[in-house]
């Protein structure tokens, strides 16, 4: 089925580090059909116009991981994203290699990074010297008990979502969207002995600096949705250990503060959240902020309707709880 | 210089196994790989893994249906060992932490794949590949071993009448190192993309095979070539064969269930040669879609269904085709998918060379023969990735230590500078188009004798051309160009065995069919080909099939 041609003009990150004073763009300019993934463009351009560009590629089906890139500033693979769109709404489809790692050359980035942090949670079953495995035979797993994995064996790690973090942009110890997807998918498994302690370990290595953005969860692309399985390690670390870092304790705090007035008191939050010194540290901060917003001094009134609130609250405390399989 | 007891040359499914084998014996053990481990083509095998553990079902099933669908030239002594370790390589995968999916008693789920009498297809979703390289990935990660990530292999150093190491090339920093090992494993896939209409991943491009056929082991069956029959159009993305295991119907223009002429027992789920010649037929006798092709037909399975245990699947086809399988069928046409054939091994993995072993999709054991069926590569990879590790740490430990010289490096350096140094001569990727083109057109599903041998032409003036073939990138790092010729030149070598093994075998078994021989003609030909590397071009002599309890019978699905 011969189907019209769009012109492709694709502008590409060119870098050798060990040749080149600075990154440049190059134009490379090809007729494609709308539907022809990035990826087939790029090895057009390499087989057809410059066998000097450079960049992963393996099995071109979403499923290898080795594509991920910039593909008009969104973390993408290029194998599964189209031209089509991309002209359509950029005009030109500007490619760039991955952000948070160092780049290697061209569209290439050193991954190690990456690759230490998967390994740092310790990706594979730990013993649990109470349940041995079955001798002979599989460990027997229900359907519901699959389902708690979610999304996360669709895992290719490719490091979009690695790419996409601010988190990892602003604090070089952010364990990353991809390893803690990992984790929760270690934790989960009835087959695992160590869930408590992967739990208590994360506490401080990094679960609680995730910002909530979901931007993984938007460059993923195998739907794995990072940020919804790091909000359900928090919720299963609190449950196990309770608020032991200021990033649980200021859920805790933030969760009672709204519980009991509907309101945050934010001189209270500061204080559930780092202690009493804590506060203190902080309470130049604190005065400057308070000539701007002096309520913030004050206590909050409970809010109109806050029985209600209480209410909802109710019914999720009777909920079942989230975390046991 | 590095040194290592074993080197393990591919980190897919069966590089893998047979490091942890190797690793589990005590030794020093590298991999080598040009991919990271986890991007190996491994991980896009989708429908399963095959193992009689059903009630019903039988290992002497699983051997029948494994001879039968070989054509008997599958060796039934290797067939026989390799489906009675089923049942204990899919509970050590599930022990290592493999997410399979799971029936509704909690036991692992089993789905009905091509020329098999049960259900035996065990799987986790349509990714079991990828579920199998993760767990296995995970389970060697908590061992030492050597990593040499993304870094070629250029040819073997064998000396004395034995294995002493390998030179490769570290793609980050362009250089290249003679690597000691007292034995090596070849476990880097196979030669797909030696078509241009393949599943296969890019990096199938039988970098090992070559190296080993340079080496002068014997390649076994090489002209068995397996087509898939459903790739999606255009892109040759792979369909799994679990879509019509889970009740997927092929349907031809006018709407008919073409099947039923081809396979009046079993439909759809005949042997994916069986399948592959019916489509052809189909599209070539007229009654295909106009641009060539078949429909694939899972909407009646419902929406959940599709989506749960076919998610990928959905996934590739909204992806790569625009197509919702859900709501409307999925436009397939073969295209090559799996080499039966590979280096020579016996059930122990060991090739004609001393020191050399060789599993998974590179090596040929033979319990494919002239077909495999579809759930039993992964299986393959992992019986015999342990098997190859575990003989490469027995023969280590009696071997005396590896000898390589800087003659051995210098020798390879300076082949492969000079096709960057020369001004003028071809680029890689133009050889290699015009040798998928010569493959996809005159090498495919019906072989024709005079389009083989004018493609035996055609790869022999490639192979001319390519000694004076040129890298055009000068960076030492990272670069792929040279890769590219690398690969090309590897390429070249075995389309030539492919073609030669066709062009000689004057009958049609598994996959292979000639027009003109179109019977199996088992007095003659019920023998493994063997290719060793000569002057002019591969030597071909034959051995015999290792015939246990099976008669060879008519197959018929």
């Amino acid at each position: 089925m011969p189907e019209a041609t769009v012109t492709a003009n694709f502008d590409v990150y060119r870098y050798d580090p060990a040749t080149d004073a600075a990154p440049r763009y190059q134009r490379y300019t090809l007729q494609l059909a709308p539907h022809t993934p990035v990826l087939t463009g790029l090895l057009r351009i390499r087989d057809e116009l410059d066998p000097t560009l450079t960049l992963r590629y393996s099995c071109r089906s979403a499923i290898c991981g080795s594509c991920a890139m910039l593909v008009n500033s969104k973390s993408r693979l290029a194998c599964q994203t189209p031209v089509g769109p991309e002209i359509e709404q950029h005009g030109r489809i500007v490619i760039d290699p991955m952000r948070n790692l160092p780049v290697l050359r061209d569209l290439v980035v050193e991954m190690t990074t990456f690759w230490s942090k998967y390994s740092r949670i310790e990706p594979h079953l730990i013993d649990d010297p109470a349940h041995p495995m079955p001798v002979g035979r599989e460990t027997t797993m229900s359907p519901a008990q699959v389902e708690r994995f979610k999304e996360t064996p669709r895992c290719i790690a490719c490091g979009a979502c690695y790419s996409a973090c601010p988190a990892v942009e602003a604090d070089a110890e952010f364990p990353g969207p991809m390893a803690l997807a990992k984790l929760y998918r270690f934790v989960v498994d009835p087959r695992d002995g160590a869930r408590r302690e992967r739990l208590v370990k994360i506490q401080t290595e990094g679960l609680w600096l995730c910002l909530r953005c979901h931007l993984c969860t938007e460059a993923c692309p195998k739907d794995v949705q990072p940020s919804q399985r790091i909000r359900d390690l928090k919720e299963m670390a609190v449950a196990v250990q309770g608020g032991t870092e200021p990033g649980s304790r200021h859920a805790i705090g933030f969760k009672d503060n709204i519980r009991s007035t509907g309101t945050l008191n934010e001189m209270k939050l500061v204080r559930q959240t780092s202690g009493l010194l804590g506060m203190v540290a902080q309470a130049p901060q604190g005065i400057k902020l308070s000539r701007k917003k002096p309520e913030i001094l004050h206590a909050p009134k409970k809010i109109e309707g806050q029985e209600e609130l209480e209410k909802l609250y109710e019914l999720l405390d009777d909920a079942p709880p989230k975390e046991e399989p | 210089m590095q040194r290592h007891d074993v080197v393990v040359v591919g980190a897919g499914l069966a590089g893998q196994r047979a490091a942890l084998a190797a690793v589990a014996a005590g030794l020093d053990v590298a991999i080598v790989t040009k991919l990271h481990p986890l991007r190996s083509h491994s991980g896009a095998a989708q429908g399963g893994i095959n193992a009689a553990v059903g009630k019903e079902d039988s290992v002497d099933t699983h051997i029948y249906d494994t001879v039968k669908g070989s054509d008997y030239l599958g060796d039934q002594d290797a067939i026989e060992f390799f489906c009675r370790e089923a049942g204990p390589t899919v509970v050590e995968m599930e022990h290592f932490g493999t997410i399979f999916s799971r029936g509704d008693d909690g036991s692992l789920a089993r789905r009905p794949f091509g020329g098999a009498g049960f259900p035996r297809t065990i799987y986790a979703a349509d990714r079991t590949g990828l579920a199998l390289l993760q767990a296995l990935y995970e389970r060697l990660g908590t061992e030492a071993f050597t990593l040499y990530e993304e870094w070629d292999l250029t040819s073997l150093i064998v000396r004395d009448g034995r294995v002493q190491g390998i030179v490769a090339f570290d793609r980050r920093h362009g250089d290249f190192a003679a690597i000691a090992a007292r034995s090596v494993v070849i476990a880097t896939g196979p030669a797909g993309r030696i078509y241009g209409r393949t599943t296969n991943a890019h990096s199938c491009t039988g970098d090992g095979i070559a190296a080993a056929y340079d080496a002068g082991a014997a390649l076994k069956d090489m002209e068995f070539v397996q087509f898939h029959p459903t790739a999606l159009l255009e892109s040759s993305i792979l369909i799994t064969e679990g879509a019509r295991g889970e009740g997927g119907i092929l349907k031809n223009a006018s709407g008919e269930r073409f099947m039923a002429r081809y396979a009046p027992h079993v439909f759809d789920l005949a042997s994916r040669d069986v399948v592959s010649r019916a489509i052809w037929t189909e599209v070539k006798e007229g009654r295909g879609f106009p641009g060539d092709f078949v429909h694939l037909e899972l909407m009646h399975l419902g929406r959940e269904k599709i989506e749960s245990r076919l998610q990928e699947i959905c996934d590739f086809c909204r992806s790569f085709a625009g197509i919702d399988p859900v709501t409307e069928p999925i436009p397939v046409m073969p295209a090559q998918h799996y080499m039966m054939g590979g280096v020579s091994t016996n059930i122990r993995g060991e090739t004609t060379i001393p020191g050399l072993f060789s599993a998974g999709e590179a090596a040929c054991v033979s319990i494919h023969g002239a077909n495999r069926l579809g759930g039993n590569s992964l299986l393959e990879t992992l019986v015999f990735g342990k098997q190859a590790g575990e003989s490469a740490a027995a023969y280590t430990a009696k071997a005396p230590a590896a000898s390589v010289t800087a003659d051995d490096l210098d020798r390879e350096t300076g082949r492969i500078r000079a096709m960057s140094d020369r001004k003028d001569g071809e680029a890689p990727a133009k050889l290699r188009l015009e040798m998928q083109h010569t493959m996809d057109e005159l090498v495919g599903i019906y072989r024709v004798p005079a389009e083989l041998v004018e493609a035996l032409r055609q790869i022999r003036a490639l192979k001319a051309r390519y000694r004076s073939v040129r890298v055009e990138d000068t960076s030492k790092r990272y670069n792929l160009n040279l890769t590219d010729a690398l690969e090309t030149g590897h390429m070249l070598e075995l389309a030539e065995v492919i073609v030669a093994g066709a062009i000689a075998r004057t009958e049609s078994r598994g996959a292979h069919t000639r027009v003109d021989f179109p019977k199996r003609d088992d007095g003659h030909w019920m023998r493994h080909t063997m290719a060793t590397k000569t002057a002019d071009g591969p030597g071909l002599s034959y051995a015999p099939v290792a015939y246990t309890r099976w008669e060879p019978k008519e197959r018929v699905y």
